[in-house]
């Protein structure tokens, strides 16, 4: 086994003529915090869901720990979660009743479901609301409830969209503690955000996209030293522009 | 499997939602309603009806008018010439009908006499034909008090026989089997067995084809699914999952609709021709049109089966849904389909059609059902056979194709946005 939690080789994903991502490569290790960086449309997501196994790759490859999207993707589903940008949950659902579903999924037995409840029980915050269906909860207080199921199996590589986008600055920073907080137990991340004081408070290394193509490689420190920069936006716009 | 269970559940839960119950609930309510409605009405129609009778002839042949009419369910009500219309009105009479004075003279001598029945219209309804058959009984009855007078008078035969010399047996074959039945009983009787079905198959079939497009519609439009793609659950679970939460509440609907129909049937023909007794029904039996275990069970089979294809076609037609609005859009070619057997089966003989047209009907596999009903009272096994055997090779190359299209990446991509078309 490879020390490398994620291998992604010459990814490309091909929409006929367009590269919405092209020949891309890159890898995260364990407990290693990566973002991808980008404009819209530069091919962050569309990398996402070919790592998560939504999509097929056109070319080149995605190992999750050691485990091809190609061969065997059911292998790679076990070992990810995966939060997409602004996902919902099932609405007519109690909060309980979702967290139990989707630990069901993820789990082998039943103690295995009750960890997983106990664990995303105290990251939501939700206390009796989660007795409450979905539909009754703020934007704020789903996405807490989603971030808790992305993790609360443990996985080894969790993958997450724009994980506080259109959050308040307390939920957004209470999400950012907990993301730290699990990678500093065990579990690596693979994030994409537009927000560059997120990604630099949050990430051990950085990839910046535009156009399909991943362009630069790094920690925060080593890009802004690279491109005299003060923050991670000078960087990206040095780079994008 | 174990998953495929929570899926399941999960599917039930999202599938049954009270804003899905009600309308459904509400429907069967209605038709019981409308049923009870029809009983009461058609009880009121066999009551005794009211005639008001002005006779200014006063002769015996007269009378024996005024007694056929009270032997033909009628409420006879003897009034004067010039009060007689006002009285018919006060008393609700249906008509009022008045005797000439040269009734008896002219019938001895040969001439037709003219009586005038004056109805009234106090309603366009549904119920005035009714009332035309109550009139229509009326005009009948006087004619047969007449005729049998002039019978009696002239001849010495028994009036009975003089008008129906001759007595005709009845019989029916079905297939290779005879009994002893008239051709208006038996066909009377399996319209009333079956004719409800074709009704709660469309409906049942269109309404668990929008159920299953629309759950994957709503999984699209509220983000959920690519979550569920990314879950450790293979897609061919997902598929069957929102297949067998569907049928299953596809069946349900259809036993409530069924409920629902046959207490509207009940109330409507009053319960007759749904339970036929003594030697009719044993002529029934002795046909095989009297539906046993075996015809309920392929019958059921093939509704079943026929369902499912439609629901293994509308959860592919439901991955090109973008968002909930859109579902109608992209279901409508199952409908039409759905609607091309049900009218043809409901109002044409289908094997008169041209060939062209019925082979054309035979590839839509939710025509079975439809034809089955008609196959089965016919003894036409073999066809009801093949149906089925078509509905399952359509239903497993549906599923096929519904699992691939969950496989690959047509599943978040592929598009059909109606409600954005301005």
């Amino acid at each position: 086994m490879s020390q490398h939690i994620l291998e992604v080789k010459n990814l490309s994903k091909h929409y006929g003529a367009l590269a919405a991502v092209d020949d891309i490569s890159f890898s995260i290790s364990e407990r290693e915090i990566f973002a991808l960086i980008g404009p819209n449309g530069a091919g962050k997501s569309t990398t996402l869901r070919m790592v998560t196994t939504i999509l097929s790759p056109t070319g080149g490859d995605v190992l999750v720990a050691d485990h091809s999207v190609h061969k065997d993707p059911a292998k790679v589903r076990e070992v990810i979660s995966y939060l997409p940008e602004e996902a919902g949950a099932y609405k007519n659902l109690r909060g309980i009743d979702y967290l139990t579903f989707m630990a069901g999924l993820y789990a082998k037995d039943a103690q295995e479901v009750k960890e997983s409840l106990e664990f995303a029980r105290g990251l939501t915050g939700l206390g009796n609301r989660l007795n409450d269906k979905i539909s009754t909860y703020s934007k704020g207080m789903t996405r807490k409830l989603l971030l808790a199921r992305t993790v609360m199996s443990k996985p080894k590589l969790a993958i997450l969209d724009e994980p506080t986008s259109g959050l308040d600055i307390i939920n957004a920073v209470e999400i950012r503690k907990s993301i730290k907080d699990l990678a500093s137990h065990g579990m690596s991340v693979l994030l994409s955000s537009h927000n560059m004081l997120e990604i630099e408070f949050l990430s051990d290394r950085v990839g910046i996209m535009n156009k399909g193509k991943l362009l630069e490689v790094g920690t925060p420190a080593e890009l802004k030293k690279k491109y005299n920069a003060t923050n991670l936006e000078e960087v990206f716009l040095a780079i994008v522009l | 499997m174990k998953k495929f269970f929570l899926l399941l559940k999960k599917e039930i839960r999202e599938l049954l939602t009270p804003l899905m119950v009600l309308p459904i609930l509400v429907t069967v309510v209605l038709f019981g309603a409308i049923g009870k409605i029809g009983k009461i009405e058609s009880e009121k129609a066999k009551s005794p009806q009211t005639i008001t009778v002005i006779d200014q002839d006063n002769s015996s042949l007269s009378q024996q008018i005024t007694t056929a009419l009270g032997a033909s369910n009628f409420k006879v009500v003897s009034a004067k010439l010039e009060d007689g219309a006002t009285l018919a009105q006060t008393n609700n009479s249906v008509a009022y009908l008045l005797i000439p004075a040269d009734l008896e003279d002219k019938v001895q001598s040969a001439q037709s006499p003219t009586l005038e029945l004056h109805t009234f219209v106090r309603s366009l309804s549904a119920s005035a034909s009714t009332k035309q058959a109550i009139v229509k009984g009326a005009v009948a009855a006087i004619n047969e008090a007449v005729s049998n007078q002039l019978l009696k008078s002239q001849t010495s035969l028994d009036p009975a026989f003089a008008k129906q010399p001759i007595h005709v047996d009845e019989f029916v074959a079905v297939a290779d089997r005879e009994a002893h039945v008239s051709y208006e009983e038996v066909l009377g009787f399996v319209q009333s067995q079956t004719y409800f079905i074709p009704i709660i198959l469309f409906l049942v079939i269109v309404f668990a084809s929008q159920l299953i497009a629309t759950s994957i519609a709503t999984e699209k439009e509220n983000k959920t699914l690519e979550t569920l793609l990314s879950t450790p659950v293979s897609r061919q679970s997902i598929v069957a999952a929102k297949l067998v939460a569907a049928g299953l509440m596809a069946l349900l609907f259809s036993a409530v609709y069924m409920i629902g129909f046959r207490s509207y049937m009940d109330g409507v023909t009053g319960g007759l021709s749904m339970d036929v007794q003594g030697a009719t029904a044993e002529a029934l039996r002795s046909l095989g049109l009297k539906f046993g275990a075996l015809e309920y069970a392929l019958l059921g089979l093939s509704l079943f089966v026929g369902i499912l294809a439609a629901l293994s076609v509308a959860l592919i037609l439901g991955a090109f849904a973008e968002d909930v609005k859109s579902v109608q859009g992209v279901v409508t070619p199952l409908m039409v389909l759905v609607m091309i057997p049900y009218f043809l089966v409901m109002l044409t003989d289908f094997s008169t059609l041209p060939q062209a047209a019925q082979w054309a009907v035979y590839a839509i596999p939710f025509a079975h059902p439809f034809l089955a009903i008609q196959n089965i009272a016919l003894h036409h096994y073999p066809a009801v056979l093949y149906g089925i055997l078509y509905e399952l090779a359509f239903f497993l190359v549906a599923v096929y194709a519904a699992s691939r299209i969950f496989s690959s990446d047509y599943i978040v991509t592929l598009k059909l946005n109606f409600s954005k078309k301005k």
